[in-house]
């Protein structure tokens, strides 16, 4: 076959998938006109819950940005037993369904269990309360930003770190005045991505946390409840949010080389 | 200054380096050597197994890197991409509480003597090795360490800028006055640039002393050809005259289809080292007091500048060095058939 024809078909190939993204969420975008959604930002149900989606996500990032980011530096800069098995559980939530991860958090936090008892004694409640949605939002999203972060070190030369301890830096100085710094661009990228993947969670959160509703949550209910019309303005402005969101990563991304 | 460095590990083994105060030594040898871990070790970045690191007479075997006061100059350089060339070279006086004041001045000061003032708010990315090199050697400077660590600084950049920037360098430790310790493989720098010489060998110190004096009078085969001395002959030592007693002696060194009147401090296996301008070329044979002449043909000539070496064949190859103007007066060429002299004093025994 001749090359010009190969690149047709393959061009083709590529067009079809694109379509299929793009087409749904144009088509959702054009639903909606400009009054709809004015009076959707207007209802106070609407915006408690993209309010609320907002904090528990952003909650749920910087819980992981404080136990991850130390984690991924160890992953990227240290070997130490049982390396690739911590890397191995970190990624793990990746491959379940998240449901599941639902149920799994439902029975680790519940009142009932060991965990969740000693927690709600401190006056911690999970389930149907919003730590509940701190918890499954932290759950997903957490190999995200390991992975992000961990990337992040990883391309930065270990022998700078050096150079810094020669010029009289101690090993903290120089991880924070050379090493972040430098991976700071990864890190805050990878960050964003698991701030949106938190604020895309439902299945995790319907079971643990139905109420309060985050927005996903929020629309999955308008949905069942009054059809249709009623979920599309709210699902066009978490659609709109999260569009934000990715525009910001890319920004922040360097362009991969061909 | 009183360094010692004994590392137990994989690479280096019962090291034992002296280097005087405000002295400038260099560690030379192949590559896997041992070189940059040995800098390493000193620098406090490799684990020492055994022995211990002293700097002016205290032990610093324990300390970590940042309070051994010292600078260390990478091989390739590893600048802080996110600072600018000022920021780079003010690092190490920054982060310790030195006033912005006083630490752009030292900045200024040292970009002056380096000729890289018109760098100092760039960033560095896009500069030439030549600058990174003055920029890396600026930065390890400005906390006035008093030891600077050197791994093969002039390796990335061209010969010209090879040559001016060893000129700074040594114009530099003089105005500083910091002891200096340089790893390279090029012992034409240790020449150029050291007081002091150590060649590393598998892990080991081969020999050291002044520059000169491990050219001119190799320990062993090894060092000879490393650093250049000349020609080395693998044979045997034998006394000339038995009823000779005592050393140094008249011998004959017999190896590889040479046979050479040498004075000799022992009898049996040895290398002769034969440097190339001790051997004299002539066209005709003529007495004078050299014991050893032989017949050579002329297989090659190789002209360096102001001097040419002289491949000849002796029955095996020998390299001998004249200075051009002697070459072309004695109208050298390959296949031609000269007649050398070659002292018997002159004859390395190792």
């Amino acid at each position: 076959m001749d090359v010009r024809w190969s690149r047709v078909i393959l061009a083709g190939l590529g067009a079809c998938l694109v379509l299929f993204v793009v087409g749904p969420l144009l088509r959702l975008l054009l639903e909606s006109s400009p009054q709809h959604l004015a009076e959707a930002i207007r209802d106070p149900e609407l915006r408690a819950s993209i309010a609320l989606t907002v904090v528990t996500a952003t909650a749920a990032t910087l819980l992981g940005a404080l136990l991850g980011i130390p984690l991924a530096y160890l992953l990227a800069r240290r070997s130490f037993p049982g390396r690739r098995i911590v890397q191995g559980i970190i990624d793990l939530p990746v491959v379940i369904p998240h449901p599941v991860a639902g149920i799994a958090l439902l029975l680790f936090l519940g009142r009932r269990s060991t965990v969740g008892g000693i927690l709600s004694h401190i006056g911690l409640e999970f389930v149907s309360h919003v730590p509940g949605i701190v918890a499954a939002m932290l759950f997903v999203s957490v190999p995200i930003l390991v992975s992000g972060a961990r990337e992040a070190f990883r391309g930065v030369d270990p022998q700078l770190e050096r150079v810094a301890r020669t010029l009289g830096d101690t090993a903290w100085g120089a991880f924070r005045r050379v090493t972040l710094p430098l991976a700071g661009r990864g890190i805050l990228a990878g960050s964003i991505l698991a701030w949106a993947r938190s604020v895309s969670e439902f299945g995790s959160i319907v079971i643990l946390t139905y109420n309060p509703k985050v927005a996903s949550i929020f629309i999955f209910d308008r949905f069942t409840a009054f059809g249709l019309p009623a979920a599309v303005p709210a699902a066009v402005i978490l659609l709109l949010v999260a569009l934000a969101v990715f525009l910001l990563v890319r920004v922040l991304q360097p362009e991969e080389p061909v | 200054m009183n360094l010692q460095v004994k590392v137990g590990s994989f690479h280096l083994r019962d090291i034992s380096l002296e280097v005087p105060s405000g002295g400038y030594a260099l560690i030379i040898g192949p590559t896997g050597s041992g070189k940059t871990t040995l800098l390493e070790a000193i620098a406090g970045h490799a684990r020492l197994l055994g022995g211990r690191v002293f700097m002016h007479n205290e032990d610093v075997t324990n300390l970590p890197p940042e309070r051994r006061g010292i600078g260390f100059v990478y091989q390739q350089y590893h600048l802080f991409p996110h600072l600018t060339v000022r920021n780079n070279i003010s690092y190490g006086l920054t982060h310790r509480g030195v006033r912005n004041g006083a630490a752009a001045a030292r900045a200024e000061q040292l970009a002056d003597l380096l000729g890289i003032t018109p760098l100092l708010d760039r960033p560095v990315r896009g500069l030439s090795g030549g600058e990174q090199q003055r920029v890396a050697l600026a930065r390890a400077l400005a906390p006035r360490p008093t030891i600077l660590l050197l791994d093969e600084p002039f390796a990335a950049v061209d010969p010209s800028t090879r040559q001016v920037l060893r000129r700074e360098l040594r114009q530099l430790h003089e105005r500083e006055g910091i002891t200096t310790l340089q790893v390279t493989h090029d012992f034409d720098e240790a020449l150029r640039l050291g007081d002091l010489v150590a060649v590393l060998s598998e892990g080991r110190i081969a020999q050291s002393g002044a520059p000169e004096q491990v050219f001119r009078y190799p320990n062993s085969a090894f060092v000879a050809r490393f650093v250049g001395s000349g020609n080395v002959i693998a044979g045997t030592v034998e006394r000339s005259d038995a009823s000779e007693q005592g050393a140094p002696f008249r011998g004959r060194f017999q190896g590889d289809n040479l046979s050479l009147d040498v004075v000799a401090e022992r009898e049996g296996p040895a290398h002769a080292v034969i440097r190339p301008e001790d051997i004299v070329l002539s066209l005709t044979a003529h007495p004078d007091s050299a014991r050893n002449h032989k017949e050579a043909l002329v297989t090659r000539l190789e002209r360096l500048g102001p001097v040419t070496q002289v491949h000849l064949d002796v029955g095996r190859p020998l390299i001998a060095s004249v200075t051009t103007a002697s070459a072309d007066e004695m109208a050298l060429h390959p296949g031609l058939r000269v007649i050398i002299a070659l002292k018997a004093t002159a004859i390395l025994l190792v």
